[in-house]
């Protein structure tokens, strides 16, 4: 049914620049449909700076930056608070409100990078936004990536929404990998055809056994 | 005359009324968040072999949180990529 809901809308498409395999899937699959897409990747090293506000306002920058028109009530907030030089950020909660607001009427896809880098204090502030915008908006959905130990959270939090799915690289992605870095050689005459060969073959078998 | 001057003016008042719009706008969204992912995004999709992942696009998974679809497990909401480090959670992303 949602299909069917998503394949009749226009289309919004935030981030056509936007990186990796997922963003760029859901950016050309968004090209038929009035979908919003919108991405953050956390750092270790900007741990400090990536507080919940910090990611959130990053991703309602890029689902209004799409938008025609910037909703009213952000208007009135900014004019409210934010002419004045370093002027009054959005705190949290106002963030989530127009996030649910603009993802209630417009399915959003929100895609969050290394959950694991961010602080645990923050983290669980992250996850309770995060749920508490899918609780309100039938049209939002959220990509989480990280290492296996934060599953539990992710489970707590968004309890019953989230599916977890395990990453490892397949053989055929290595020997793609593989191929292209050699494409890319740059002392290609010290490369003859057995010693690809045996590349090609070596290198898969022995990730795939660590 | 009197009439050129008026659709001048018009024109002018046009300019000024779009340029103040867009400039708002950006005024606004660099309020929301002085952080700048697309950055990121590019040095990353510079840095992805195409091909590689693409697998992931067929999964059970994938495919039911893309759709909305509701699965054994969640309502198809919200889906964690999990994996240790260097297997490319980040590119798959």
């Amino acid at each position: 049914m949602r299909e069917k809901v998503l394949e009749e809308r226009k289309v919004l498409l935030i981030s056509c620049d936007a990186s990796s395999l997922v963003i760029d899937t859901l950016c050309k699959q968004a090209m038929r449909e009035d979908a919003a897409v919108a991405c953050f990747y956390l750092d270790f090293a900007a741990r400090e700076e990536q507080s919940p506000a910090a990611i959130l306002g990053s991703v309602l920058k890029q689902v209004v930056g799409g938008l025609d028109d910037v909703p009213e009530k952000i208007v009135k907030a900014f004019r409210d608070r934010g002419k004045v030089i370093g002027g009054q950020r959005l705190a949290l909660g106002e963030i989530v409100e127009f996030l649910r607001d603009i993802s209630s009427s417009r399915c959003t896809f929100i895609c969050i990078d290394a959950l694991d880098e961010c602080p645990a204090r923050h983290r669980a502030g992250l996850l309770d936004s995060l749920n508490q915008i899918l609780q309100k908006s039938p049209g939002a959905r959220i990509f989480l990536t990280g290492r296996p130990h934060v599953g539990g959270e992710v489970e707590r939090h968004p309890a019953g929404r989230a599916a977890t799915r395990s990453i490892t690289p397949t053989k055929g992605d290595i020997v793609i990998f593989l191929r292209a870095k050699l494409r890319e050689d740059t002392m290609p005459d010290a490369m003859d055809e057995s010693l690809e060969q045996e590349i090609i073959q070596n290198i898969p078998e022995a990730v795939s056994e660590m | 005359m009197s009439q050129y001057n008026i659709q001048d003016n018009v024109n002018c008042f046009n300019v000024w009324n779009n340029y103040t719009v867009a400039d708002e706008k950006s005024n606004i969204l660099a309020w929301l968040s002085p952080l700048e992912p697309r950055i990121r995004h590019h040095d990353i999709r510079t840095r992805r072999v195409d091909g590689v992942g693409e697998w992931f696009l067929q999964t059970e998974e994938y495919r039911n949180w893309f759709g909305g679809i509701r699965g054994s497990e969640s309502d198809g909401s919200a889906l964690f990529c999990c994996g240790g480090p260097g297997v490319g959670k980040t590119y798959i992303r």
